[in-house]
């Protein structure tokens, strides 16, 4: 079976002596509309760590984090947030254990930086019930760790594609949830943009946040995470970067002759763009 | 800007209970409502015609505004209003329905608009809750347009086939408030009540709602339960202002874009209620213009508001972004 060689690596790094796993999924299958996205994946997530979630286009990145998230129906499998099982879970429960961050909102007219993370906060509050001087205080801490208190007053249509992304995670982070999943947040961005939205995250696991980050820029997701997880023709595979990105497997997924270097926070894809047929 | 409509409100209520055909002073009107004005003639105009009237105007015209701007909140729409759900088109089968081919059974018309409103709804959301894709803005507002097409052709049937009866049933499509005392509101006001405390708590699943599907689902709320919840709260609301006021549709389309665009945000926290104050002042004031200006000649109050309001709408619109 594909992938088998690596069970063991994960089975290392969901097992290892770390904090208590606030995420675990186990054989999660999606089908949509008879098409079979999801036949067996896994996903494990502990306190303070990046893992990014790289794979072709179409491969069910999206899907497998979606369906953890409660956004997509699994059709089968087992989804456990801090040991309590997804099916059971709704609303505010929900809502305190993972923020989903979406690769792009509509930005509404008329709603600026500041009201759209209090629409965040409101997760936590009842139907109907005042927002206290701590969700206050919740919201501008959410704006000063995703560093958009600068431009708390703009309107969120005149923002940048990287502002407007840090926001959408303020808007996650405000709902205090110890997990944060951000569904391709730098594939719309420019180089500059993208590397200061993948800092922002890196911080945020670094200070204690669980952070799942779906991505397609390798060399990004080398130097970002702490463990990788490739979704490949329904199924997972995973492990720490360096094993993970080897040229067998860029080629055999990826259809990429190529190889990746690291040295302390650098990482540089060589891939051969151009192949003399 | 609260405080000003919370003012416009009271004038408009004040002048809609003392102008007339006979002008009775602020300070009897008060006296009265109060219950210490005896049993002159005024007090009959006040108590029996006037303030149920008023009453009336007040409660069609805030839930006119809130069924607006929680449609347009939930389909993300600016073109949304109770028409697009067909709730309008509904009522107005149900009420030409009647007074159509049934015309000793006038008594029937509110019932049968309440009636037909809320059936065009169903049908609406009934199909747009099945097959693929269930749920989504598309199919609601799409099965909404052919629902309120095919409502239409009904009415526009009926008037064609029954010619000599049409000036009866133009009173209630043009809309406007009649003085039937408090008949209209006895059956209504369950609708009134159950839709507007459905859209209290609608308040902050829509502002949730305004940032996409997946942020209303990361933040604990099911998108597709929300629509639903604001589709039957807007067609209780409408459904209810039909039965006592005929077809207002403009009030609920316009009113929350003048509030967004004057109060500058899209909070529904202030939408909503604003919308709601906005509406009934807007038709109070409408509705004492519409009696007062060529007395003892009526106005149909409808159009006399389009002509009116579509000024100051596109004067605003202007400013807008």
């Amino acid at each position: 079976m594909e992938g088998s060689d690596l069970t063991g690596v994960r089975a290392t790094a969901a097992g290892a002596a770390g904090p208590a796993p606030l995420l675990t999924a186990r054989d999660v299958e999606v089908t949509i509309d008879g098409t079979e996205i999801l036949r067996g994946a896994d996903l494990d997530l502990a306190a303070g760590e990046l893992v990014a979630i790289v794979g072709p286009n179409g491969a069910g990145k999206s899907t497998l984090v979606r369906a953890v998230s409660g956004l997509q129906r699994p059709t089968a499998g087992v989804v456990h947030w801090s040991g309590r099982e997804l099916r059971r879970m709704r609303g505010r429960e929900l809502a305190r254990a993972r923020a989903f961050v979406p690769q792009r909102i509509p930005v509404p007219a008329g709603v600026s930086v500041k009201e759209a993370v209090t629409i965040g906060r409101s997760a936590l509050l009842r139907p109907l019930g005042r927002m206290t001087r701590a969700d206050r205080a919740g919201v501008d801490g959410a704006m000063e760790r995703a560093g958009v208190t600068g431009f708390a007053e703009r309107a969120l249509t005149t923002l940048s594609g990287g502002e407007l992304q840090r926001v959408q995670i303020a808007i996650g982070l405000a709902q205090e949830a110890p997990v944060l999943i951000a569904d391709e947040p730098t594939s719309q961005l420019d180089l500059g943009a993208a590397i200061d939205v993948s800092g922002l995250l890196r911080e945020l696991a670094d200070s204690g946040l669980a952070v799942l980050l779906v991505v397609h820029d390798l060399a990004l997701a080398a130097a970002a995470a702490d463990r990788v997880v490739v979704v490949h023709d329904g199924r997972t595979e995973a492990g720490e970067p360096g094993e993970v990105f080897t040229p067998e497997r860029l080629s055999r997924i990826w259809k990429a002759d190529a190889h990746l270097t690291a040295e302390g926070g650098r990482t540089a894809l060589h891939v051969a763009w151009i192949q003399s047929r | 800007m609260i405080a000003a409509l919370v003012v416009a409100l009271l004038a408009a209520t004040g002048a809609s209970l003392a102008l007339g055909a006979v002008k009775v002073p602020i300070a009897e009107v008060l006296d009265i409502i109060l219950g210490k004005g005896g049993t002159g003639p005024n007090h009959q105009i006040v108590e029996a015609l006037r303030l149920p009237r008023t009453v009336e105007a007040l409660a069609v015209g805030a839930a006119l505004g809130v069924a607006g701007a929680i449609l347009q909140g939930a389909l993300a729409n600016p073109l949304a209003s109770p028409d697009v759900i067909g709730v309008t088109g509904g009522a107005g089968f149900g009420a030409i329905l009647i007074l159509i081919a049934f015309p000793a059974s006038v008594a029937l018309v509110p019932v049968a608009a309440l009636f037909f409103g809320l059936l065009a709804a169903a049908l609406v959301f009934g199909f747009a809750w099945s097959g693929r894709n269930r749920g989504s803005t598309g199919k609601i507002v799409l099965a909404g347009i052919a629902m309120l097409s095919l409502f239409t052709a009904g009415t526009t049937g009926l008037l064609a086939s029954f010619p000599e009866r049409a000036p009866s049933a133009l009173f209630f499509i043009a809309g406007g408030l009649t003085n039937a005392g408090w008949e209209g509101l006895k059956t209504t006001w369950p609708y009134f009540a159950a839709g507007g405390l459905l859209a209290a708590f609608l308040i902050r699943p829509l502002d949730r709602l305004a940032l996409g599907d997946d942020v209303a689902a990361s933040l604990g709320s099911r998108p597709q339960l929300i629509r639903l919840g604001a589709g039957v709260s807007a067609a209780l609301l409408a459904a209810a202002a039909a039965a006592v006021a005929g077809l207002l549709g403009f009030l609920g389309l316009v009113v929350p874009h003048v509030v967004r665009m004057a109060g500058g945000t899209s909070n529904q926290a202030f939408v909503v209620p604003t919308s709601a104050l906005g509406g009934a002042a807007l038709l109070a004031a409408a509705d004492t213009l519409a009696r007062t200006v060529r007395a003892p000649i009526e106005l149909p109050v409808g159009p006399f508001m389009v002509v009116l309001g579509v000024p100051v709408f596109l004067w605003l619109l202007r400013k807008a972004v």
